[in-house]
This record gives structure tokens, sequence and C-alpha cells, in this order.
């Protein structure tokens, strides 16, 4: 129990008469990469979300860290500060410079003072490969290095759990090497992840277990060489020749 | 108690008025009373070149009050607003040639009359009506609420005429000049005065419907007042200063001869060039521009903040306050600006029975309407900035308030900033519309040079070169704010 970081029991979302999540049940262990594959539409980025609350989950509960994050009496805010999260268009301030996205919540949350979360900020732009970037404004940025600040902003809070919603999707290809270096290095550093991505090759060599869902289910749950070489079901199958073949 | 309540009132609302300038000075010793008038209808009431208020009416009133021991406090609010002032309460009685007919004396008593008058048809110089027959089919000018408007509405069907109906008698005069009615219905000593005073108008009937004018309090109210009145115009008929007002005003050589003393009887002696009109009016564009300023600025600074805060209401998560700040947006916005002015104006009083000032019934006029277009574009400014900037400052642990205030408001205000200048723009312009509840602005004192001097294209280009330099000012300002803002 104490091992795991995020435990989903039953986790139903509808929108109106859409079902999304038909009933998910979803484990995390500590220091463990999982990543979510599967068609669009399938509700995976849904889950994730579900995850730090950003989608009120219909049903079900959600515990991360022992925290019941599903319990209305719980302080989401609180809990949010444990879990980082990167989205797929990076979400970077665009009012504030790259430096001031990073120590904003610090600051503001007072985990920090300013120049403790300034330090701080110059260290995790050098781990992701910016460090002349700290007083440019997003806009400057390209979607690469926008993508690595946003992760970098994340990781100020000291989460223990990140979760990242497609974060390559939306990146010129020749940017996609750089951001997944970035997350490598973190599993390597035994963080824990919910990666929900298309990058087969970053599931395949980083992931500790692959999920794979359709059309609001878990269909299988496997380690990667599992998954990948030999699926058990019809639907995972046809999706993995979809995917691979491209 | 009562009494005790409305008097107290009443000094309240007479501190508030001195309060935002209004020319009143309260004195202790003798009571004043708010007596409401339309200063665009000479010989009555109208301003002299001093901008002073003279005519029948005002000379009558002044002396009966000196002879009575009372004080006035006159206010131009115009016709229709004296009439609503008066019913709500807001003001004490009204004077302003007011015919005496049954249907207002339902609402209203009357004093003894102090003037007989009787309505005539005028038209055009030189042009071939004579008389009523010859008017069917044709378009005729009234101003609004006179004994002259009944009349023409009264014989019409008979006549197969259109009646047009004016707010002041200047733009009656006007549509028949400019041809597009054929004749106008009027006082004979409104008529009279006008065309003595050089109007391109003739009189073509003999006077008829002769109404008395009197004197004017809300029904069972200010009885005292109304008693005053009456003693006081007995006495100046005995006195034999009610004949010399008379005459000064309406008969055509006792005007010559008070010339010398009184310049505000004639205005055939003034300059009529623009330079003539801005120099003899100076002081009254002044006060003008000066109200106009000041209902500018303290209208904005209120609907800023008002609109500020009904947007922000309308982006938080609870939908009780969405859905308030939804309501407030659809009334106030929904409402015309000159229907809410009278509302507030004369509607209110009448519910909570204690008097609004006028120039805070147009600053609430102007907070609640243009904050209402205010707070939808801070609403919106805030809900155009992308979804994803909020997500992630909530996703990093940041409550609500805080995301709002250090993320989502510094790009909300850059996307507004256009629209505020837009918005203090429309609320510059829009003042104009507050002449209706009476205020000294600068279109009511261009509507009351003009019932002056019948000047209205070179009044009316004065004031709208008056509004663009204010416009154009006001424009400047803020683009050099926006720069600011932006660096």
């Amino acid at each position: 129990m104490t091992d795991l970081k995020v435990n989903v029991t039953n986790l139903k979302k509808n929108y109106g008469s859409n079902h999304v999540l038909k009933g998910i049940d979803f484990k995390v262990a500590n220091n463990e990469v999982v990543v979510l594959i599967g068609p669009s539409g399938s509700g995976k980025s849904t889950l994730l979300r579900c995850l730090n609350k950003l989608e009120e989950p219909t049903s079900g509960s959600i515990v991360i860290d022992g925290n019941d994050i599903s319990d209305p009496k719980t302080n989401i805010d609180k809990a949010r500060e444990n879990i980082g999260m990167v989205f797929q268009h990076f979400n970077l301030f665009n009012n504030l410079s790259v430096g001031e996205n990073i120590m904003l919540a610090p600051v503001e949350l007072g985990k920090m003072t300013k120049e403790e979360a300034q330090a701080k900020a110059k260290e995790l732009l050098a781990t992701v490969g910016l460090s002349d970037k700290f007083d440019a404004m997003p806009n400057s940025l390209s979607g690469g290095q926008k993508q690595r600040v946003a992760i970098a902003r994340a990781l100020a809070m000291n989460p223990d759990v990140m979760l990242f919603d497609e974060p390559t999707s939306a990146l010129d290809p020749e940017m996609v090497g750089d951001v997944l270096e970035v997350m490598k290095d973190l599993a390597k550093e035994g963080m824990t992840m919910v990666v929900v991505t298309h990058e087969m090759g970053f599931a395949k060599e980083v992931a500790d277990r692959v999920v794979f869902m359709a059309d609001g289910h878990v269909v299988e749950v496997g380690k990667p060489q599992d998954i990948f070489e030999n699926p058990q079901h019809e639907r995972t199958k046809s999706f993995l020749e979809k995917v691979i073949n491209i | 108690m009562k009494k005790f309540i409305a008097i107290l009132s009443a000094v309240c609302g007479l501190f508030i008025l001195g309060f935002f300038g209004q020319n009143n000075h309260v004195q202790a010793a003798e009571k004043t009373y708010t007596i409401d008038t339309d200063v665009t209808f000479p010989p009555f009431v109208y301003a002299n070149t001093q901008n002073k208020y003279v005519g029948i009416d005002i000379e009558l009133l002044k002396a009966i009050a000196k002879e009575e021991g009372f004080k006035v406090n006159i206010r131009p609010v115009g016709f229709n607003a004296a009439v609503q002032s008066v019913t709500a309460g807001q003001a004490d009685g009204m004077i302003a040639g007011m015919s005496i007919t049954e249907e207002r004396k339902q609402k209203f008593d009357f004093s003894d009359p102090y003037y007989s008058a009787g309505i005539v048809m005028a038209v055009k110089e030189g042009s071939g009506i004579k008389s009523l027959s010859e008017l069917k089919g044709k378009r005729v000018a009234v101003k609004t609420g006179t004994a002259g408007a009944d009349y023409a509405n009264s014989i019409k069907d008979k006549y197969g005429f259109e009646v047009v109906t004016f707010d002041d008698s200047d733009s009656v005069y006007n549509d028949v000049i400019n041809g597009n009615s054929a004749a106008c219905f009027e006082d004979s000593a409104v008529m009279s005065y006008a065309i003595k005073n050089g109007l391109g108008l003739k009189v073509v009937t003999k006077p008829t419907n002769t109404t008395e004018v009197g004197f004017a309090v809300k029904k069972g109210e200010n009885q005292e007042l109304l008693k005053m009145f009456n003693e006081g115009l007995a006495k100046l008929k005995a006195n034999g200063q009610y004949e010399k007002i008379i005459k000064k005003y309406t008969s055509g050589t006792a005007t010559s001869e008070t010339k010398a003393k009184d310049t505000s009887s004639s205005s055939s002696s003034e300059d009529r060039t623009v330079m003539g009109i801005l120099k003899e009016n100076k002081s009254a564009f002044i006060s003008g521009i000066l109200e106009t300023l000041k209902l500018t600025v303290v209208g904005i600074f209120c609907a800023t903040i008002f609109g500020v805060l009904i947007g922000l209401l309308g982006v938080l998560p609870n939908k009780f306050c969405r859905g308030l700040s939804t309501t407030i947006i659809y009334i106030f916005r929904g409402l015309p600006l000159i229907v809410l002015a009278l509302f507030i104006y004369n509607g209110v009083p009448t519910l909570i029975g204690t008097k609004v000032p006028a120039f805070l019934a147009g600053v609430i006029t102007l907070m609640l309407n243009e904050g209402a277009y205010t707070a939808a574009f801070v609403k919106g400014g805030i809900e155009s900035v992308d979804k994803g900037q909020m997500e992630a400052a909530r996703s990093l642990g940041m409550p609500f308030g805080k995301s709002m205030r250090r993320v989502i408001l510094p790009q909300g205000i850059k996307l507004m900033i256009p629209s505020f200048i837009n918005q203090f723009i429309i609320t510059l312009k829009d003042t104009s519309i507050l002449s209706v509840i009476g205020l000294l602005e600068l279109t009511q004192t261009g509507k009351i040079i003009i019932a002056r001097n019948l000047e209205g294209f070179r009044v009316w280009a004065i004031v709208a070169v008056i509004y663009l330099v204010i416009i154009t000012g006001l424009t400047l300002l803020s683009k050099w704010i926006e720069r600011r803002i932006n660096n």
C-alpha cells in the first residue's frame, strides 16, 4: 500500500449522456513509469486529467499518495502541489518570462523565497538545457523549448508524481527528441510518471508498464515487450498494427 | 414624524446637491423651495446672455418669494422632467408657462392663474397657408406636453393633418422653417416673443382655446407654498408690479423701453457670428463643459469599478455569481440610457420617498449602463484568455484567485484596453443624454442658448466641435495610458 502512488478504483466520467470513462481501475507504484496508449477518444487524457482533478470525476475514487482527492473535503490545491502536470500545448504563462514562469508557484504558495526559487529555476533550466533562456518571453521560444520550460516549471514544486498529457504531440518532429530526452532523464532519476503519448518508441524504452485503453475501458496492461510483441486482445492488436506500421 | 423625515430628507438632498456643486446656497433663516422650470420657453422662462434665468415666470416667482419671505432654488430641467420631478416629489413645484387643464389637475394643485394664453398657428414667412383647412395632408409641429400640442391633436382628424412632436421650441420652429412642417401651434405670447426676436415665422390665426397659466405643486402637497404664491400674486397685482412684469415681456413698446437696462428681453442685439455666440455665452459653455467633464470622469470611474466587479463575478466558478453577473449585464445593457436615467431620477424617488439629486442620478445611470457594457467586455476579455493558462496555474496548486490575479487578469487586461478606451468615449457622448434629467451639461447648455437666440445651426456646430475636442483629448490620454501599460 505504501508503495502505491496512484490508486484509481472504478472511475467513471460522463459528459451528459456521453460516457468517457466506464469504470477504470488503475494503479501506479512508487518510482514507476506508466504509459497510457490507445486510439483518440479512448479516454486516456480524461483519465490523466482526473488524476489532478482538472476533470471532476462522476464517480469512483482516486487516491494519490494516500490522499483521497475524489473526496470533496480534500484540499485540491494542496494535493496538486505534489502532482506536476505537463500539457500538450505547453500552457506557459504568456505574461511572464521563462524564469518567472518557473518561480511563480513556489513563491506565490510560500514554498520558497524569491532567491531560492530563482536558484531552483536556474538549476532546472540547466537540466533541461535552456540556461540562456531565463529572461526570455515564452513567445520567443520554439515548441520544444517551451515544453522543456513547462517541465521545469512543474518540477519546481518538487512533485512526487508527474503527469504528461501528450507532451510531444504539438511539436515539430525535430523537437520531439529533446523533450523525450528530458523525460527519460527524469524517469532514470526515479520520478513516478504517468504519460499519455503516441510515441511508441518512448513507451518501449522507458515504460515499466503500458496501459492500453479503448472506449473508456482499460483493455490490457503489461510490460512494454508483452504489449508490443504479444498483445492478447484483438483491439490492442489492431491498434498497434496501425500505429507501428506508420 | 413624517414631516420631520420629509424635511430631513430635503435637507440631505440639498446637502448632496450642494456637495455636487449645484448652485444653491441654503440659508437657514428662510425656507428654500426647489422649483423646476423649462428655460427654453421665452417669454415665460429663458436664459439671458449672462446665462441668468429671466422671463415672466421667473420675475413673478422671485417677486412673490421676496414678498412672502421664502427662497427658491430654480432648476432648469425642461418641461417633461419638471412634470415628473414634481409628481415624484423631487421638486416642490414648477413654473413654466403651464396651462391649467383638467387632466393636469388630476396630478397637480394649481395657483390662481397669473397669465391668460391663447394658441395661435404660425407658418413660415412667405407661406401661403392662412387657415386650418389648408393643412390637409400636411405636417404640423408642436412641443411635447404643451397646450398647443393638445389643441393640435384635438383638431388633427377634423382638418386631416399629421402632428409631429418635439422636446423644445427651437426644434419646432426649425421644422417649420426647414419646410418639414407646414405650421406650428404655440402659445401666442411665446410665438410673438420669438417672432419679435427675428424668427422667420408669422402668426396667421387669432388666439384660440384661451387657457390660464398657473404655478403647480403636487396634488395635496406643499399647500403652504401654494397659499403663499396666491397671496403674493394678489399683492403684486394690487401694487402694480404684476402689470410691469407682464408688460416688460409681452408688449413691444415696453420691451424697447426696458432694453437699455435689461438686455435680456431682446436678443436682436446679440452678435450672431460663431465668435460672437462663443463670446456672449462663454461662461455658459465653460460651465457646460465642466459639468460634462465632471459627469464623464465620475461616470467612467464608477462604471469601470462596477463593470470590472460584475465582469469578474461572471467568471467565478460559482454558478450563482455567474448568473447574477449575466442578469445584471442583461438588464442594464438592455435598457436605453434615457429610460434608465428617467427611471432613476423620477421613478425611484416615488418608490423610496427621497429625492435623488440629478447629478447623483446621472452618475448612477452611467455606472449601471456603461458598467454593464464594461462588465461584458471584461468577462469576454478574461474568457478569451486561453483556458490552458488557468489549467496550468491550477495544476501547480495555485488557488483560483491567485491564478486569476497573477496569470489570467494581466493577459485579459491587455485584450480589454481597446474596449476600455472605446467605452470611455461612449460614456462621454452618453452624458449628453442626461440633459433629459435637467443636468446642465454641454448639450443642455446648447439647448438653452438656442432657446434664446434661435441660432440652431451655429450653436449645435459649436457644441459638436467642443465634443470632438474633448473626445480627442480623451483618446490621446487613453492611448498614452495604453502605451504605459503595454511597456
